[in-house]
């Protein structure tokens, strides 16, 4: 019950996105297609459990003085890692999701879960935190996602990699090309913040 | 110095070398395919580019020569020759700058002259919006594909007949422009080959 509820709490209390408002320029960056927040939530996902792994097995090796370097080095050692492992052995994958690989290096919610969680918590703990946070990002991105596809082209889940054109809602010429573009990216996150926020409020008043 | 201090100096090191060594290690294990999957990728990406085609060979001679006559956009040539050993074509690789990045693309030309192929081998473009000149409704299009080298393109903007994608006039000028520098380098070699 306790790792279900440290699953449980990535996804809705800590949702990296819109709870701790964390990761924002990936957020920002990738959701133009809920395709592509799916990538990188879920190459996310793998790094973070990876990360958090290393990290929570060498939380009592790593002297406090110099914890930041060393979390560094070891996510930047494992996004490195599952590159070339991906590129060698999935280059299919590769393709798809290779852009994204080297934006998780910078991506401050690993860092964040390996300081505010995997350093104090035990190694099972912190895999379910990884994967938590990580399923919450996706959610998130996802959702972003959907709002920006919608409303910017008319279609939803476009993946052309996959061979898949996507569920038109209303023709393209009819979207507002500016959803797509960067400041449809803070449009959309903005109104859904605030809409989590409002949300979450009405329900504490009750 | 006193203990502690050199602890974290040890630990840090210690992390950073055995980083470096599993780096190493893994890049060993996985270079070669790597390799391999860009080698795969290039033939069967030539091979779109010029179906006729069964064996690719490159050419310094022939690749200098185009880059002094057009320019050092051009990155590569190869020769495509067909089951029999007869020439049938030639692709080019160009490089053409991007609004995000530079694009490279491929060129195949027949040896009449027909466009037999236009691809986007690499770019850095928005993703879900310069990123669609990769794909197929862009560069399948009737201007792109139904052209010969005797032909100078331009998108319809600029007063052509290429289609651009929308919202990134910039990438698409800038595959137009790649694609007219092939056209040129392969009328070049081609017309030089005839004489």
């Amino acid at each position: 019950m306790h790792k279900w509820s440290i699953f449980k709490n990535g996804i809705l209390n800590e949702n990296p996105t819109f709870r701790l408002v964390l990761g924002m320029c990936p957020t920002l960056a990738v959701t133009s297609a809920v395709v592509n927040g799916l990538g990188m939530g879920l190459a996310a996902t793998v790094v973070l459990i990876g990360s958090n792994l290393m990290i929570s097995l060498l939380r009592n090796v790593i002297p406090n003085e110099v914890r930041i370097p060393c979390y560094v080095v070891v996510i930047a050692t494992f996004v490195t890692i599952i590159d070339k492992v991906m590129a060698a052995y999935t280059p299919g994958l590769h393709e798809v999701l290779g852009i994204f690989i080297p934006l998780i290096v910078v991506n401050c919610i690993i860092l964040a879960r390996a300081e505010a969680f995997a350093s104090k918590n035990s190694i099972g703990d912190s895999i379910m935190d990884g994967l938590g946070i990580g399923l919450g990002f996706t959610l998130a991105l996802m959702l972003v996602g959907a709002v920006r596809e919608v409303l910017g082209t008319g279609t939803l889940f476009v993946a052309k990699d996959f061979g898949f054109s996507g569920i038109e809602l209303f023709p393209q010429e009819k979207g507002a090309l500016f959803m797509i573009l960067a400041p449809g990216a803070f449009v959309a996150l903005g109104l859904l913040l605030g809409g989590i926020n409002w949300l979450s409020r009405k329900k504490e008043a009750k | 110095m006193d203990k502690q201090q050199l602890r974290l100096i040890l630990v840090l090191t210690v992390i950073c070398v055995a980083a470096g060594a599993v780096l190493a290690w893994v890049n060993g294990l996985t270079e070669p395919r790597i390799e391999a999957v860009k080698e795969l990728k290039k033939q069967r990406m030539l091979q779109e580019s010029l179906p006729a085609a069964v064996d690719f060979r490159t050419d310094a001679t022939l690749l200098q020569r185009a880059r002094e006559t057009i320019g050092p956009e051009i990155c590569d040539l190869y020769l495509g020759f067909d089951d029999q050993g007869a020439p049938v074509g030639i692709v080019l690789t160009v490089e053409s700058r991007g609004y995000g990045g530079p694009i490279q693309l491929m060129v195949g030309v027949a040896q009449n002259g027909r466009v037999t192929g236009i691809s986007v081998l690499g770019h850095s473009e928005t993703v879900g919006l310069g990123a669609k000149i990769s794909e197929d409704d862009f560069l399948k299009q009737e201007a792109l594909t139904g052209v010969t080298f005797e032909d100078t393109l331009a998108i319809s903007k600029d007063h052509g007949k290429v289609q651009a994608v929308a919202g990134a006039t910039i990438s698409s000028r800038a595959v137009v422009r790649g694609v007219n520098r092939g056209l040129a380098a392969a009328r070049t070699v081609l017309n030089d080959e005839r004489r």
